[in-house]
């Protein structure tokens, strides 16, 4: 567990102008390239790229398995900033919880920023698990950074603390 | 739809007074009294918190009627640790995509040293 980033901020800089990767991260068709894990084929169900619209797609396995997801988009701001809801889905665009594990998050809010890095794209993705009857939550990037100071001092501490009371 | 347990923790930790009691509990259990000293707090206005701390599995409180002392639970923690690990893997994944899918729209050549990337 030590040694690895605690946070919930995620970088990392593509050699492609922004508007490139708004298309990949907006169109149907470029989405199915990248979004799925390796392995998978993601099936496309319907994309309605506008704030409140859905996303739904499947993961499709050798083997013939799904796993269905989707994003629900809150806000969008070309080419620089996209916000939607992730969570595992069914075939009918509800919410489920991931078939692997119960414990996590139903929906996890992401807040995606993508910045021009002299002709290069910084992405930046923030994330979080949020609870849906607590949407209503100003801020999110204060939220993060405030989160992230928190938490990562929590887990010293707490880290401390395990290896002083091993029982 | 219930609440899934991880954002419970994560709206438990969303409040600097929260976490600054969890961080005073890490050095050892303590009363709500004690609790309440550093925050010039009213010892309902703490009770609250550690309501929602409690609820999100994050402290247990003792039985003893007197002092109940509150204790950290490590194992609400070490769930949040592996969901963001698990988290962190998948979009490091979908970015190894993306970046594959990127180079090939605009002709480049497919990267060979994936591996050494700015994080």
């Amino acid at each position: 567990m030590t040694g690895q980033a605690k946070d919930f901020v995620i970088t990392r800089t593509f050699d492609a102008p922004r508007e490139l990767v708004w298309k990949a991260y907006s169109e149907a068709e470029r989405l199915a390239h990248w979004w799925g894990p390796k392995g998978c084929k993601l099936k496309i169900v319907s994309l309605d790229f506008r704030p409140g619209g859905i996303f739904h797609y499947g993961m499709e396995w050798s083997g013939g398995s799904i796993m269905w997801g989707r994003f629900v988009y809150r806000e969008m701001v070309p080419p620089e900033r996209l916000v939607f809801v992730t969570s595992f889905s069914d075939e009918n665009a509800g919410v489920t919880r991931a078939p692997f594990n119960e414990n996590w998050p139903l929906e996890v809010l992401n807040v995606v920023t993508f910045e021009d890095a002299g002709g290069k794209t910084k992405i930046t993705v923030r994330s979080t698990p949020i609870n849906p009857a607590k949407e209503e939550r100003e801020a999110f990037e204060g939220f993060f950074d405030s989160m992230n100071q928190g938490y990562s001092g929590t887990f010293d501490q707490l880290e401390a603390y395990l290896a002083k009371n091993k029982s | 739809m219930p609440s899934d347990r991880l954002s419970l923790t994560f709206s438990a930790l969303a409040d600097p007074t929260r976490r600054a009691i969890l961080a005073r509990l890490a050095r050892g259990e303590a009363t709500v009294t004690e609790l309440a000293k550093p925050f010039d707090m009213s010892g309902p206005a703490v009770s609250k918190h550690l309501k929602v701390l409690e609820n999100a599995g994050l402290i247990t409180r003792g039985r003893d009627a007197q002092w109940r002392p509150c204790k950290l639970e490590p194992a609400a923690l070490k769930n949040v640790d592996e969901w963001l690990e698990h988290y962190r893997a998948l979009w490091e994944q979908r970015f190894d995509r993306l970046g594959e899918y990127l180079r090939g729209l605009q002709g480049k050549k497919p990267n060979e040293k994936m591996r050494a990337r700015k994080k």
